[in-house]
C-alpha cells in the first residue's frame, strides 16, 4: 500500500471564548474551572474550515488550485441538505473532488480516511482534509460546559512531506451516546451519564486504544467529552498527558475536529502519534509517523491562543439560543435571489475586474460592465488581494438584529490596487488608518435558512513589544 | 437655459416632524395648500398646467412608488400631467431642475414641484435593516445611512485635523437657526457637549452628528418669467443648476475628503447662472451628518479644501457671518424628509431672497441663494440650484 504523506496542516479556533463558571453559575451549579470555544455570531463550521484549510494548503508551500479536492468532516454543516461542500471548496479555491462526511462527531477520522484511500488509489495527486465543527449544546445540558468548536485541516499527497499515515482501526457499537435527532438543533443530554461512560464510551474507545497502543506511541490525541473520560482513557494508554489535553482545555470538545485537531498538537516533533476519533457509535484510531516538524503545526499554540472571553448570554445568543421576541425584520435582498445567484462566485474566490485598457481593478465585476477609472468594457476576472491597508474606517454602533453591533466597516486598500469596501472582523479597537488587513471568510448573515458568507478584513495585530 | 427663463412665485412647506397622523397624501394636500397661499397676487389650483413630485423611497417606506398619479388626486388636480423624480437625496432639488426645464421649455407656463417623503412609518430598525442589506448583496452588506459618510470624517479628520467639536459646531449652528424656524423638526438648542457627550451611532459620528428621520413635504409654484408679475411683485428667478453623477460605491472613490459630485454639480450651476461662489448670500446645503455640510461648503467654493471644520466653528457660517448656511436649520434640525428635503431648502432660499425669513433673515447684498443636496449610496448624485432676486445677471 502507498504510505500517504502530509505535506502541511491547519488549525483553527473560534473568536469567543465562554468560561465555564459563568455556565455553571447561570443554572445555579458549582463553578467550574476552564472555558469553552464559542462562534461569534459571523462564524460556523464553514468559515472555521476556511480558517483552518487555507492555513493548511499555505503551510504544505501550494496554491489552492493545486488541490484536486476537498474531504470535510463535520457533524454541524451549515446546511443539513444543501450546497455546504461547494460554498466551501469554491471559497478555499480546490477542485470540485471530494466528499462531505458527516452524521457524529466521527465524521473527522472519516474525512481523513477517505481522502487517504483517495490519495493511495491514486485518484488525486493532492487532496485536502477539513474536520470542523461548532457544536451547539442544549442550554444547561451536562456538556454545556464542554461543548466547544474549532477546525484542523490536513493536506496530503503521494509522496514528500514530512509525515505519514499509517494504519488504523475501527470499531462500532449500535448504542446511543449523545445525539440530535433530526431536526433538531441542539445536542441532546445523555440519558444516564454512568451507563454511557460504563457500557458505551470507555469499552468502544478503549478497544481501538488498545488495538493502536503498540509500539507506544509518543504521543496521543484522545475523546475527552466530559472533562473526565479523557484522563481514564489516557491511563489506558501508558502515555502521559495527551497532546489533545491543550486542545479541550483552551477551547472545549471541538467534535469531529477533536481527533485530528490534537494529533497536530503533536506533529512539531517526530514520533509515533496516534488519533483516537470517536462519535455516532463508533471510534477509530489512526497512527501517523512524523519525521520531521509538519509544516503548520508550530502555529498551534498560537490558534488556541486567541479569543475574547465573552458572557453565557451572548454565547447563547451567537449561538441562535436565546433570541428576542417579536416579528423578524427581513432582510432587503433574500439569499435565494438572484442577486445572488449572479454575486456567489464573485465573492467566495474574490474576485475583481481588470480592466484590459488601463489595469484598473473593478469590484465587484457583476455590477461593473464598464471599467470606473476609463469606461472601457474589456475586463478580465482575476482574483483579489487578500491583504492590504486600511485608507478609513468606521464603527456602525446602531445595527439592528440580525446584525452584531459594534460593527467596524473599512474602505481597504489591497496590495494589488483594488479597493474594497468590507466589515472589520474585530471589534474595531485595532482599527486604524494605515493598519494592514488580511481578507478571511465569515458569515455575514443567516436568513430563512440560509447562511450567507463573504470576506471580511481582520487586522493584524501589533508586534508583541512593539 | 438662458439667463432667468423661469420664477419661483410660490412656496411652502408643512411642519417638519414624526406625523403618523398624516396620511402621505395629506402631507402633500399641505403643502400644495401652502404654497398656493404663499402666491402674492393670489393662485387658484386649476392654473397649474403640470406637476413633478419628487419622493424617494417610494414602496420601501411603505408609501407608493406610483405617486405620479397618486399625487394628482390627493392635491384635487386628477387629469393634470404628473410625473415622479426619483434620483436619492436630490430628489426634490432634480424635480424642481426638471420643472424648471419643463417651463423654460415652453411646454408648460404653470409646474407644481411637490416632494412629499413618509420616512416614520416604519420602524427604525426596519428602515435601517433595509438600508443595510440593499445593493450588492455583500459589499454593501452593514451599510446603514451614517456608514456612507462617517469614512469621510475618519479621513478629514486625519488629513485636515478637523476635530469632533469642530463637527459639533455644524449641529450647534444648525439647531440654533432651527429654533428659530417653526417648520423645524428640532426647535431646541444644543451646545458643543451636547453633541460630543451624545450616543456613539457610527464612529466618529454621535447621535447629534447625524440628522432625523422626518416626516415631510414642501411645494413650490414655477411659472414662465414672463408670466411672473401677473402672480407677484417679488418673484425669484431659477439663475442656474447643475446636475453630476459619480461611481455609486463607496469603495470606488478616489478620494474620502471631497463628494466630487458636489464639486462638479456646482461648476456647472456657477457656470449657467455667471457667478462665483463669493457671490451666493446664502445657501441651504445637504447637512445629513455634520461631516457633509463640511465638505460641502468645502466643494461648494465657500472656503478652502481642508478649512471646513475651522470655518464652522468660528462662525463663518452662522447667520452673522461671512456666508451663512443651513439658515432653515438644515437636515439636521429641520429634518430630513428625503423627497421633501430640496423643495424645502429652496423655500427657504425664496423666502431669504425675498427678506421674509424673520428672525433668520440674513443680509442678501447680491440677491444670489444656493440649493444643494447630495446622495445616493456614496453620494453618487448631486444637484445644485441657484436662485436669484435678480431679473438681470452680473454684468
Amino acid at each position: 500500500m502507498t504510505t500517504v504523506r502530509i505535506l502541511g496542516v491547519g488549525t483553527a479556533a473560534p473568536g469567543l471564548r465562554v468560561p465555564v463558571a459563568a455556565i455553571n453559575s447561570a443554572w445555579d451549579r458549582r463553578s467550574g474551572r476552564g472555558q469553552v470555544g464559542v462562534c461569534g455570531a459571523d462564524e460556523d463550521s464553514l468559515t472555521l474550515a476556511w480558517d483552518a484549510a487555507t492555513a493548511a494548503v499555505r503551510a504544505a508551500g501550494l496554491d489552492p488550485s493545486e488541490v484536486a479536492g476537498l474531504w470535510w468532516g463535520t457533524s454541524t454543516p451549515p446546511f443539513a441538505d444543501g450546497p455546504s461542500h461547494a460554498v466551501l471548496a469554491n471559497a478555499i479555491g480546490t477542485g470540485p473532488l471530494g466528499t462531505l462526511t458527516s452524521g457524529s462527531t466521527h465524521a473527522g477520522v472519516d474525512a481523513l480516511l477517505a481522502a487517504s484511500d483517495a490519495v493511495a488509489a491514486g485518484r488525486v495527486e493532492v487532496a485536502l482534509v477539513v474536520a470542523s465543527d461548532a457544536l451547539r449544546p442544549g442550554p444547561g445540558t451536562g456538556f454545556e460546559t464542554r461543548a466547544g468548536a474549532g477546525a484542523a485541516a490536513f493536506v496530503l499527497a503521494a509522496s514528500n512531506g514530512h509525515g505519514g499515515i499509517g494504519s488504523a482501526w475501527t470499531r462500532s457499537k449500535p448504542l446511543l451516546d449523545r445525539y440530535r435527532g433530526s431536526g433538531e438543533l441542539d445536542q441532546r443530554d445523555l440519558y444516564d451519564g454512568r451507563l454511557f461512560r460504563e457500557e458505551i464510551f470507555l469499552p468502544l474507545v478503549g478497544a481501538v486504544v488498545d488495538d493502536a497502543r503498540t509500539p507506544g506511541p509518543s504521543s496521543w490525541s484522545v475523546p475527552d467529552p466530559d472533562g473526565r473520560l479523557g484522563a481514564a482513557i489516557a491511563r489506558r494508554t501508558d502515555a502521559g498527558e495527551p497532546a489533545s489535553q491543550a486542545v479541550y482545555s483552551a477551547i472545549g470538545d471541538t467534535g469531529a475536529a477533536a481527533a485530528l485537531f490534537g494529533a497536530i498538537g503533536a506533529f512539531a516533533h517526530s514520533g509515533r502519534v496516534v488519533a483516537v476519533g470517536y462519535g455516532g457509535g463508533r471510534a477509530t484510531a489512526i497512527e501517523f509517523a512524523i519525521d520531521a516538524a509538519v509544516p503548520g503545526a508550530s502555529d498551534f499554540a498560537a490558534t488556541l491562543a486567541n479569543g475574547r472571553e465573552v458572557s453565557y448570554h451572548k454565547g447563547l445568543r451567537v449561538r441562535g439560543q436565546m433570541v428576542p421576541g417579536g416579528e423578524t425584520i427581513p432582510m432587503g435582498v433574500p439569499p435565494e435571489s438572484a442577486l445572488f445567484a449572479r454575486g456567489a462566485e464573485e465573492m467566495l474566490q474574490l474576485l475583481g475586474a481588470r480592466c484590459d485598457d488601463c489595469g484598473t481593478i473593478n469590484t465587484p465585476p457583476s455590477v461593473h460592465p464598464h471599467c470606473i477609472a476609463c469606461g472601457g468594457p474589456k475586463l478580465e476576472a482575476v482574483q483579489l488581494a487578500r491583504s492590504g491597508t486600511v485608507h478609513t474606517f468606521v464603527v456602525n454602533y446602531t445595527m439592528p438584529a440580525p446584525f452584531e453591533a459594534p460593527l467596524p466597516i473599512a474602505v481597504v486598500d489591497l496590495d494589488d490596487g483594488a479597493r474594497v469596501m468590507l466589515q472589520v472582523d474585530d471589534d474595531g479597537d485595532q482599527l486604524e488608518i494605515g493598519r494592514r488587513v488580511d481578507l478571511v471568510l465569515r458569515k455575514y448573515a443567516h436568513e430563512r435558512g440560509v447562511p450567507v458568507y463573504g470576506y471580511k478584513a481582520r487586522p493584524r495585530r501589533a508586534p508583541v513589544g512593539a | 437655459m438662458s439667463w432667468n427663463r423661469v420664477a419661483v412665485v410660490g412656496a411652502g412647506l408643512i411642519k417638519m416632524g414624526e406625523l403618523f397622523d398624516q396620511s402621505y397624501e395629506k402631507m402633500a394636500a399641505g403643502a400644495f395648500a401652502a404654497a398656493i397661499e404663499s402666491v402674492d397676487k393670489g393662485f387658484e389650483p386649476t392654473q397649474v398646467d403640470a406637476a413633478f413630485v419628487a419622493t424617494q423611497r417610494g414602496t420601501l417606506w411603505g408609501q407608493e412608488g406610483i405617486s405620479g398619479n397618486t399625487i394628482p388626486t390627493a392635491i384635487g388636480l386628477a387629469g393634470i400631467p404628473c410625473t415622479r423624480i426619483e434620483n436619492a437625496c436630490p430628489s426634490g432639488s432634480d424635480a424642481f431642475r426638471v420643472g424648471a426645464m419643463a417651463v423654460a421649455s415652453g411646454v408648460h407656463d404653470v409646474v407644481l414641484v411637490i416632494g412629499v417623503e413618509k420616512m416614520r412609518d416604519k420602524s427604525t430598525e426596519e428602515g435601517l435593516l433595509s438600508r443595510a442589506a440593499s445593493g450588492h448583496p455583500i459589499f454593501t452588506r452593514g451599510e446603514t445611512a451614517p456608514v456612507l459618510f462617517a469614512p469621510f470624517a475618519t479621513r478629514h479628520m486625519a488629513e485636515f485635523g478637523t476635530t469632533r467639536e469642530m463637527l459639533a459646531s455644524v449641529a450647534v449652528k444648525n439647531h440654533y437657526n432651527g429654533a428659530r424656524d417653526p417648520y423645524a423638526h428640532f426647535q431646541n438648542e444644543i451646545t458643543i457637549d451636547d453633541v460630543l457627550r451624545s450616543a456613539p451611532v457610527c464612529h466618529p459620528l454621535h447621535l447629534l452628528d447625524c440628522c432625523p428621520q422626518t416626516d415631510g413635504a414642501a411645494a413650490v409654484v414655477l411659472v414662465s418669467a414672463d408670466r411672473a408679475h401677473e402672480f407677484t411683485d417679488r418673484p425669484v428667478y431659477v439663475a442656474g443648476f447643475g446636475v453630476a453623477t459619480d461611481h455609486p460605491y463607496l469603495h470606488e472613490k478616489d478620494s474620502f475628503t471631497e463628494i466630487k459630485a458636489t464639486r462638479l454639480a456646482a461648476a456647472r450651476a456657477y457656470s449657467m447662472a455667471g457667478i462665483g461662489p463669493n457671490d451666493v448670500d446664502c445657501a441651504e446645503v445637504h447637512d445629513c451628518f455634520t461631516i457633509t455640510e463640511i465638505l460641502d461648503i468645502e466643494d461648494l467654493g465657500f472656503v478652502e479644501k481642508g478649512r471646513g471644520g475651522i470655518a464652522s466653528l468660528e462662525g463663518e457660517t452662522s447667520l452673522d457671518g461671512r456666508i451663512p448656511v443651513n439658515t432653515s436649520g438644515g437636515l439636521l434640525a429641520k429634518g430630513h424628509p428625503i423627497g421633501a428635503t430640496g423643495v424645502a431648502q429652496i423655500t427657504e432660499c425664496w423666502w431669504q431672497l425675498r427678506g421674509q425669513a424673520d428672525e433668520r433673515q440674513v443680509d442678501i447684498r447680491n440677491g444670489f441663494a444656493l440649493q444643494h443636496n447630495a446622495g445616493g449610496r456614496g453620494s453618487g448624485v448631486a444637484v445644485v440650484n441657484i436662485l436669484t432676486n435678480r431679473r438681470e445677471g452680473l454684468g
